[in-house]
C-alpha cells in the first residue's frame, strides 16, 4: 500500500500562495480555515525561505493520541483523517500538532468553535467516498478518483510535492544529486551552487520575534 | 552519510569515466576524498545541505521563531509548535496515568480509613442542645458551589478519563455524544464557580484567618487519630488550610479556564498549554481534597453535616470538635434546646423563623 | 422511532395542551369577574392596572434589605431565561420553523451563553435557597420543586447540547420541554401570565381608589 506524504522544498517555493487558494477552492473550506498556509521566514532579507505547510499526516499524530473522543484514524494509505461526527471541538488537537494543522471554523468566546477541519490529503472522510455527505463535511476526495491533492499538482515550481513517500523522497534524492552535480560541475560549495541567496543564521536577527 | 552518498550519485548523470572514477572515491576513506580534493584548489564540498540548518530553525531547536504568512490567524506564522510535544506529554504520560491513579488512591485511602477508623462518633453522645453554625445565606452559597464544582468535577473527568475508560464501555458514537454534552456543559457552567468562589472567598474569609491554637491542631493531628480530641476555633486548622487551597488552587482553575474557553483575545498556543497544565493539576488536587471533605462530612464523621443542612449543630459535637468556639458560644447563651430548633419545621410554632430571617440579614 | 415521537406527534400535543391549558386558566380567571364597585371613581382603573403591571417589576424597597442575592438572583434568572428563550438563534429557528413562521433578530452566540449562566446562577440560588431556608421550604410544594426541577432539566439539556450537532441530545431537550408545556398549565408556572392578571388587578383597585400602588 502507498504510504501519501507531503514534501515542501523549501529551495523551490516562490511564496505564491496557490497551494492554499487550490486548496480552499477545491475543498470548499469553511471561512476562516486555511487548510494549507505559506509561511516565509525572513521575509524581505536575503536569503529568505517559504514552506508550504498543511496536515503532515504523521505516523504516529499526536492529534490522535492526545483526542479524547479518538476521533482520528490513519487510513490504508497512511492518511490521517478525522471524523467530524465524533469530533467535540476541544481543541485538543490544536494544542498538540507540531504544524498548527487542526483548526476551528469559529473563534467565539465560551470556547464555541465548531467542530475541527484540517486537511484530508484530498481524501474527504469516513462517509461514502464522493458523496455529497462527505463533500459538506470534508471537502474533495480526490485520492478517490487516482488523483493527488490540488495543492501539489497546482504547485508551478513543484516545490510540493504530494504522494506516495517511495516516489516523493526518489524524486527529492534525485534533486539534491542535481545540486551536488553543480557543485561537481562548478567546482563551487552546495552553498554557492545555489540559485538563490543561501539561507543562513546570519539574516536570522530580523526574523526575531 | 550525506556526503558520501550525494558524491556517489552525483555521478550517475555523467559519463562512465566518471562514474567509474567516483566510485574509487567511495572506496576511499572520507579525510582521503578531501585531502585530493584540497591540492588542486578546488572548494571543499564538506559545506553540508544549507536546508540544515533552515531546518533546524523551523523546529526551533535554538530559539523561538516566526515567519510570515498571507494566512491569517493565531501562531499561524509559526511552522512547528515547539511546545505542542511537551503539552503531549504531560497530558498523555503525566496527567492521566498519575491523575487517575492519584485520585483511585484517595478513593481507596478513605476507604481503608474509614475500616480501620469507623465513624467518629459524638463521644458524649448527642446533647439536647444546639448552636447555630451557619446562617442561611452561607449554607446557600456553600451548596451553591457545590453543586456546581460537582457538575464540573464530573463533566471534566469525563473528558480527561472518558477515552480509557468509558469508550471501551459504550463506543466510540455514544461516548462521543457524553463527551458533547461534558464540554459544552463545563464550559457555560465554568464562569458560575467563579462567581461562587468570590461569594465564598468574602462571606468566610475572616473566620478562616489562621489563629493562635492552628499549630498545635496541627502537631496534635487534628484528633482523627487517637480518642482524644483537639480544641479549635469556628474552623480548625484541616478546614482553614481547605478555604486557602480552594481560594488558592480555585482562582489557578478559574483564570486558567477563562483563558482556555475565551479563545478570543489572540492568546497563543503556549498560553493555552500553560492554561490547560494549571486547569488540570488544580483540578484533581481540588477534586482530591474534596473527596476528603466530602467524606468528613457525610459518612467520616458524626453530626458533621448538620450545621450545613439545618443550620445547627449539637452542643456536644461542637464541643469536641471546635471547642473554643462552643465554648464561647455556650457563655454568651446561644445554645438552643432542641426542642425550639425543631419547631421550625411546625408551622404552627415558627416563633424562631423571624430570628432565622434575621441572621440571614447579617 | 421515538426519536420520530418526540418530534412529531409529542409536540403538538404538548403545544396544543400548553396553549390550550393556557388559555382556558386565563380566560376562567377573567370569567370570575369583579364585584361592582359602587363607589365615585376617585381615578382611572385601567390607568392604574397598566401602570401597576410595570411598576410591580421594580422591586419593593423594604424587600432588598433581606437578602440582597436572591433579589438579584430573581431578576438574572427571570431575565436571562427570557432572553435565552426568545433571542437564542437555535429558539427562533425552531419557533419560526414549527409555529410562527417568521423569525427575528437573534443575539450573538456569546450573548446567549452568557444570558444561560445568569439564569442558571439564579435559579441554582433561588431553588436552593427554597430548600434551605426553613420559611421558603415551609411554603413550597411539590409544584413549585417540580416547576424548578422541570425548568432547571429543560435548561441544562440545552446547555448539554450547545454544540447542535447531536440529534440525540436535542430530542433530550425537546422531549424535557414538551413536558414542561404539558406541566405548565397545571402549574404555578402559569405566573408567566397571570401576574399580569393579579397586578392589573390591584393597580386597577388602586387606580380606581385614585392610590397610586
Amino acid at each position: 500500500m502507498a504510504r501519501m506524504k507531503f514534501y515542501c522544498d523549501p529551495e523551490r517555493c516562490i511564496e505564491c500562495n496557490a497551494c492554499v487558494t487550490a486548496c480552499k477552492n477545491e475543498n470548499e473550506v469553511p471561512w476562516g480555515v486555511n487548510r494549507r498556509r505559506v509561511v516565509t521566514i525572513n521575509d524581505g532579507d536575503e536569503g529568505e525561505r517559504s514552506l508550504s505547510v498543511a496536515c503532515m499526516h504523521c505516523s504516529d499524530a499526536p492529534c490522535a493520541t492526545v483526542c479524547p473522543v479518538d476521533c482520528f484514524y490513519t487510513t490504508q494509505d497512511g492518511v490521517v483523517l478525522h471524523d467530524k461526527d465524533i469530533c467535540i471541538g476541544c481543541g485538543y488537537c490544536f494544542y498538540a500538532c507540531p504544524f498548527g494543522a487542526p483548526q476551528f471554523p469559529e473563534d467565539g468566546a465560551f470556547a464555541t468553535r465548531g467542530k475541527m477541519d484540517k486537511c484530508t490529503f484530498c481524501a474527504g472522510g469516513p462517509e461514502a467516498d464522493n458523496s455529497s455527505e462527505e463533500h459538506r463535511k470534508y471537502g474533495s476526495n480526490r485520492l478517490a478518483e487516482g488523483k493527488l491533492p490540488l495543492c501539489a499538482e497546482m504547485c508551478s515550481t513543484k516545490a510540493l510535492l504530494a504522494g506516495d513517500s517511495d516516489t516523493i523522497s526518489e524524486i527529492y534524492r534525485k534533486r539534491i544529486i542535481n545540486r551536488s552535480a553543480s557543485v561537481m560541475a562548478r567546482g563551487v560549495s552546495y552553498r554557492d551552487a545555489s540559485f538563490r541567496a543561501p539561507y543562513s543564521a546570519a539574516s536570522k536577527s530580523s526574523a526575531k520575534e | 552519510m550525506y556526503r558520501v552518498s550525494n558524491l556517489s550519485q552525483a555521478g550517475l548523470g555523467l559519463k562512465t569515466g566518471v562514474l567509474l572514477w567516483l566510485l574509487w572515491l567511495l572506496l576511499l576513506p572520507l579525510e582521503t576524498v578531501a585531502d585530493t580534493k584540497q591540492p588542486k584548489g578546488m572548494p571543499s564540498t564538506m559545506v553540508l545541505n544549507p536546508a540544515a540548518e533552515l531546518w533546524r530553525d523551523v523546529r526551533q531547536r535554538d530559539m523561538p521563531i516566526s515567519g510570515t504568512t498571507q494566512v491569517k490567524g493565531v501562531d499561524s506564522g509559526v511552522l512547528i509548535n515547539a511546545n505542542g510535544d511537551k503539552w503531549r506529554k504531560f497530558r498523555m504520560q503525566q496527567l492521566i496515568p498519575i491523575g487517575g491513579f492519584l485520585l483511585l488512591g484517595i478513593l481507596v485511602g478513605l476507604a481503608v480509613f474509614y475500616m480501620v477508623r469507623g465513624k467518629v462518633k459524638i463521644v458524649g453522645g448527642e446533647s439536647d442542645r444546639k448552636l447555630p453554625r451557619y446562617t442561611s445565606y452561607e449554607r446557600l452559597i456553600h451548596w451553591f458551589m457545590a453543586s456546581i464544582f460537582l457538575f464540573l468535577a464530573i463533566t471534566g473527568l469525563i473528558i480527561l478519563f472518558g477515552r480509557p475508560l468509558l469508550i471501551p464501555i459504550f463506543g466510540k458514537e455514544i461516548f462521543s455524544i457524553i463527551a458533547s454534552a461534558s464540554k459544552e456543559g463545563h464550559n457555560l457552567m465554568g464562569p458560575l464557580f467563579m462567581v461562587a468562589l468570590i461569594l465564598v472567598f468574602v462571606k468566610f474569609v475572616r473566620r478562616n484567618i489562621y489563629q493562635k491554637g492552628d499549630m498545635s491542631w496541627l502537631l496534635r493531628g487534628g484528633g482523627i487519630i487517637g480518642k482524644k480530641h483537639v480544641p479549635s476555633n469556628f474552623f480548625n486548622m484541616g478546614e482553614k488550610s481547605m478555604f486557602w487551597m480552594l481560594v488558592l488552587v480555585g482562582s489557578v482553575i478559574v483564570v486558567s479556564g477563562l483563558v482556555l474557553i475565551f479563545p478570543v483575545f489572540g492568546q497563543s498556543r503556549e498560553w493555552m498549554e500553560l492554561a490547560h497544565v494549571g486547569h488540570a493539576i488544580g483540578a484533581i488536587l481540588m477534586i482530591g481534597v474534596i473527596l476528603g471533605h466530602i467524606y468528613i462530612g457525610s459518612i467520616g464523621m458524626e453530626g458533621a453535616i448538620d450545621g450545613m443542612t439545618t443550620g445547627y449543630c449539637d452542643l456536644n459535637w461542637a464541643k469536641e470538635h471546635h471547642d473554643l468556639w462552643a465554648t464561647q458560644m455556650e457563655k454568651r447563651g446561644e445554645a438552643i434546646a432542641n426542642e425550639e430548633v425543631n419547631r421550625f419545621s411546625d408551622p404552627d410554632t415558627n416563633e424562631y423563623l423571624g430570628r432565622e430571617l434575621r441572621e440571614a440579614d447579617k | 422511532m421515538i426519536a420520530q415521537f418526540i418530534d412529531g406527534p409529542l409536540w403538538i400535543f404538548s403545544l396544543s395542551v400548553f396553549l390550550i391549558g393556557v388559555t382556558w386558566r386565563i380566560v376562567t380567571i377573567l370569567m370570575a369577574g369583579n364585584r361592582k364597585d359602587l363607589a365615585t371613581p376617585r381615578g382611572s382603573a385601567s390607568a392604574g392596572a397598566i401602570r401597576t403591571v410595570f411598576t410591580r417589576s421594580v422591586y419593593e424597597r423594604s424587600a432588598a434589605t433581606r437578602g440582597r442575592l436572591l433579589l438579584v438572583a430573581g431578576y438574572l434568572f427571570h431575565i436571562g431565561l427570557f432572553v435565552l428563550l426568545f433571542f437564542a438563534q437555535p429558539h427562533i429557528d425552531f419557533i419560526a420553523e414549527r409555529i410562527t413562521g417568521l423569525s427575528w433578530t437573534a443575539i450573538p452566540h456569546w450573548a446567549f451563553i452568557l444570558s444561560a449562566e445568569l439564569a442558571f446562577l439564579g435559579l441554582l440560588l433561588l431553588w436552593i435557597h427554597r430548600l434551605l431556608s426553613p420559611v421558603t421550604r415551609m411554603l413550597s410544594d411539590l409544584d413549585d420543586h417540580l416547576g424548578s426541577l422541570l425548568v432547571f432539566l429543560v435548561m441544562l439539556t440545552g446547555c448539554l447540547a450547545l454544540a447542535q450537532s447531536f440529534e440525540s441530545l436535542r430530542l433530550i431537550h425537546l422531549l424535557l420541554a414538551e413536558l414542561l408545556l404539558i406541566y405548565f398549565p397545571f402549574s404555578k408556572l402559569m405566573h408567566t401570565f397571570t401576574f399580569i392578571l393579579s397586578r392589573g388587578y390591584t393597580g386597577a383597585t388602586m387606580g380606581r381608589k385614585g392610590v397610586n400602588a
